[in-house]
């Protein structure tokens, strides 16, 4: 430690580093401020028919509809918490065969090709990502029509970018040692893959796919909201039929079956690493 | 009778970088087991990579078995190499998996890619396996995973994993330096015995002189990419070693 | 390559002992399970009615769509004044949701981490139940929600990324909480400090950076969500993207989704420059 200098000039700069820390942070607080105050403006005061919404009595009652339940919906919800669970099982495992060529396309240290295909397999990892699961849904409902395929497609689709980067990224820090020993007894290319690499990535990507699996039957429960099946579509339905006490239903089937899916993927995952 | 023949051997690691291996020439017998001493950071990793080309040679001619070496398309090579076996300094052993499938990996390079796909390696590689795993003194950990066993033991799946190519030549890349003395000792020991047994001339990477010396019947020196001595065991004196480790006389 | 051995071949012996890669009963249960995965996604495909064939050519099929309907897309509409407006409605959407659940998610993290907990009774499941229900409803649903009970318009579509950043930022920011050093919490708790001043003063410095960089990240992923918000009637392109599908305009449609493409890039390029520039600066 240092001597602490306490004379009236080092007191002074002190001060005014302290002044001028304070002033910057001031400065970046109210630019944020009045960013969210136009923002505010524009999206929220000019936007909104306030009339329509009724005042506080009136958000109130349209909220009241919602806290009952329409237990006369329960035979109707078996199948399509089925159909969603399924949906969200099978777009998974579509989603990993997907992924592992982009990963194998994407990682620097094992790529075909750097200059070419190692930014392809990128781009197609951000791309997945970036589009939301609701537009890949619609777009595979156009290719492939109505139905609980394109829901597995999207979700697939989805899933791909978050798998093949962690696994891209488990391949780029793989322990080469394992590697060189394969190579020098002779294995090939595919003997070098599956006992060099996959052995020590494999945790990694096994945990990936749980979790992602988990946050896929969150999705696979909005895709019937585009024409794919499963609670999506009832939800839609029972909305567009105004039985709000079978909307609160349907949540509520949601929430199990995502309860569901938390606790066995926390077990899953247990039974992995 | 020659098994390896280097010639006039030189490495880069990138063509602006440094030259590692300066020009290296040097025969195993094949009743040798030849240790290659020298500080680190004098090549002898990468001399001995080159043998079965894990790192490409940039000049100089390498004859294995009667076959030039730096001239092998990859099919030819995977060949060669399943006739060297590699023992490594950490062992490289595949972790997650366990002793006995570490063992079989050996034979990968008889192994097609439906057999290895599902570990279905034939009975007398399993057979092959239990026989040297008993040599080894490995027996009572078959079913283990890699990373359970100690240093000394994972050296001797190492050494079990070689065998199982049935080489020609061993490599041994400094099979000792992650272990303590007394276990370096026995692992060398047991290395020189199976070589013996077997008849394979070995090529052994090693820093600690006095192992070199008291289990190679020849040394090669090796300082910043030169050969400084090549010669019998018994023919080495003090000086030599001074003048492969650079000793400054006080 | 037998014949060429070097090694004894004393191992055929009869006594040679024996091993096998199948042990009773692990590799049952093991190979069990397997089968049964496999089974069950099987069943799936049979129960949702998909078409094999047609799940097999489906990347073919997607390629044949996008190139004989969504080609060439109509660029001009998205360069149109009104649409480019969208695009801004849209970013304030996802900077509003963002910045509200960001602040509503560090009190609720608070409740919600174990080791700092104000109230582990009441205060504690109270702050996991809000963080785990807004994140179990997928942003979709809030908006209809929200639009059933506001009316059409970014009001609901805000409402919705709130309650999704809430959920989203919320278990990051608990979890952040959790990894923290306990020493200074012990140390102003034996100064007799309140579990507010706990907070305030062992565990926001701890946290503050790591604060930072998930709130940027919140807002990146509150972009991507308020793309979509609109086809549900909160605002903001997608709302031109509902319009454009129903109306089967596919070449708007292809032109929009390139557009949100764009945008998503642009914002997670900007996010990730945003969470190095804190991280250097910390």
């Amino acid at each position: 430690m240092t001597a602490i200098d306490v004379s009236p000039a080092a007191l002074a700069q002190q001060g005014d580093l302290r002044r001028k820390r304070f002033l910057k942070m001031g400065l970046i607080w109210a630019l944020v401020l009045v960013f969210i105050g136009w923002c505010v403006q524009g999206t929220i005061i000019e936007d909104t028919d306030w009339s329509r919404i009724g005042g506080r009595n009136g958000i109130l009652a349209s909220v009241g509809r919602y806290f009952s339940l329409d237990l006369g919906l329960l035979p109707e919800l078996v199948i399509p918490t089925l159909e969603t669970f399924m949906m969200a099982c099978v777009g998974t495992v579509l989603g990993c065969f997907f992924s592992l060529p982009v990963a194998w396309l994407g990682a620097a240290n094992v790529t075909p090709s750097k200059a070419i295909l190692y930014p392809v397999g990128r781009f197609l990892m951000v791309l997945s990502r970036s589009v939301h699961e609701i537009v890949w849904a619609l777009i595979f409902v156009s290719a492939v029509g109505l139905g609980a395929l394109p829901g597995i497609l999207a979700i697939a689709m989805r899933s791909v970018g978050f798998i093949s980067k962690i696994t891209a990224e488990a391949i780029e820090n793989i322990d080469a040692k394992p590697v060189e020993a394969i190579r020098a007894v002779g294995g090939n290319q595919f003997q070098v893959m599956y006992y060099g690499i996959l052995p020590q990535i494999y945790p990694v990507v096994l945990a990936t796919v749980i979790f992602e699996w988990d946050i896929n039957i969150r999705r696979s429960a909005v895709m019937g909201l585009v024409g794919a099946g499963g609670l999506g579509l009832l939800f839609f339905r029972q909305m567009n039929s105004f039985n709000y006490s079978g909307v609160s239903m349907v949540i509520v089937a949601i929430l199990l079956l995502i309860l569901l899916g938390e606790v066995i993927s926390h077990y899953l995952r247990k039974a992995v690493i | 009778m020659a098994v390896l023949t280097v010639k006039d051997l030189k490495v880069r690691y990138s063509a602006k970088g440094p030259e590692i291996l300066k020009g290296i020439d040097f025969e195993v017998q094949d009743d040798d087991f030849l240790a290659i001493i020298g500080p680190s950071g004098a090549g002898k990793s990468t001399l001995i990579r080159c043998v079965n080309r894990l790192v490409e040679p940039t000049a100089g001619s390498i004859r294995l078995l009667g076959e030039d070496v730096c001239s092998l398309n990859a099919k030819a090579l995977r060949n060669l190499r399943r006739n060297v076996g590699m023992i490594f300094q950490e062992f490289n052993l595949i972790n997650r998996m366990s002793v006995m499938d570490n063992v079989l990996s050996g034979r990968l390079g008889y192994t097609g890619n439906i057999r290895s796909f599902f570990r279905a390696f034939p009975q007398d590689d399993v057979k092959q396996a239990l026989y040297y795993l008993d040599r080894v003194g490995l027996s009572d950990h078959i079913n283990k995973r890699a990373d359970e066993l100690s240093g000394g033991q994972r050296q001797r799946v190492g050494i079990a994993r070689a065998l199982m190519q049935r080489p020609k030549l061993l490599l041994l890349d400094e099979p000792t330096s992650a272990l303590d003395p007394k276990i370096s000792r026995e692992v060398m020991a047991l290395i020189r015995d199976i070589a013996r047994e077997l008849k394979v001339p070995a090529l052994c990477n090693i820093h600690d002189v006095q192992l070199a010396k008291e289990f190679c019947n020849r040394i090669i020196g090796l300082q910043d990419g030169y050969k400084k001595f090549d010669g019998a065991t018994e023919t080495m004196r003090d000086a030599d070693l001074d003048v492969i480790y650079e000793m400054e006389v006080l | 390559m037998t014949e060429q051995t070097t090694t004894p071949d004393t191992i055929g012996a009869a006594d040679a002992p024996k091993w096998s890669r199948y042990k009773y009963p692990e590799s049952l249960y093991k190979h069990g399970t397997l089968l049964l995965i496999l089974l069950f996604l099987g069943y799936s495909l049979h129960f949702l009615n998909v078409d094999i064939g047609l799940l097999i050519g489906a990347l073919g099929r997607f390629a044949g769509v996008v190139s004989d309907r969504y080609y060439p897309p109509d660029l001009e509409y998205v360069l149109d004044w009104g649409y480019l407006a969208s695009i801004l409605d849209t970013l304030q959407m996802s900077f509003l949701g963002g910045f509200a659940g960001v602040c509503l998610a560090i009190p609720l993290a608070w409740f919600s981490a174990w080791n700092v907990s104000p109230n582990r009774r009441v205060l504690f499941p109270l702050g996991r139940l809000g963080v785990i229900s807004c994140r179990a409803i997928h942003e979709t649903i809030w908006t209809i929600l929200f639009v059933s009970v506001l009316g059409f318009g970014m009001l609901a579509g805000v409402s919705a990324l709130t309650m999704f950043c809430i959920g989203f930022a919320g278990k990051l920011f608990a979890d952040e909480i959790e990894a923290i050093d306990m020493g200074p919490v012990e140390a102003m708790r034996a100064a007799g400090a309140s579990s507010f001043q706990v907070f305030l003063f062992a565990v926001v410095p701890q946290v503050r950076v790591a604060f930072t960089g998930i709130a940027i990240y919140t807002w990146d992923v509150a972009f991507r969500a308020a793309t979509v918000v609109g086809f549900f009637g909160g605002g903001g392109m997608g709302w031109y993207l509902k319009r454009n599908v129903q109306q089967l305009e596919n070449l708007r449609v292809a032109a929009i989704i390139l557009s949100i493409i764009v945008m998503v890039l642009i914002a997670e390029f900007l996010s990730g420059w945003l969470r190095a520039a804190v991280n250097r600066a910390k």
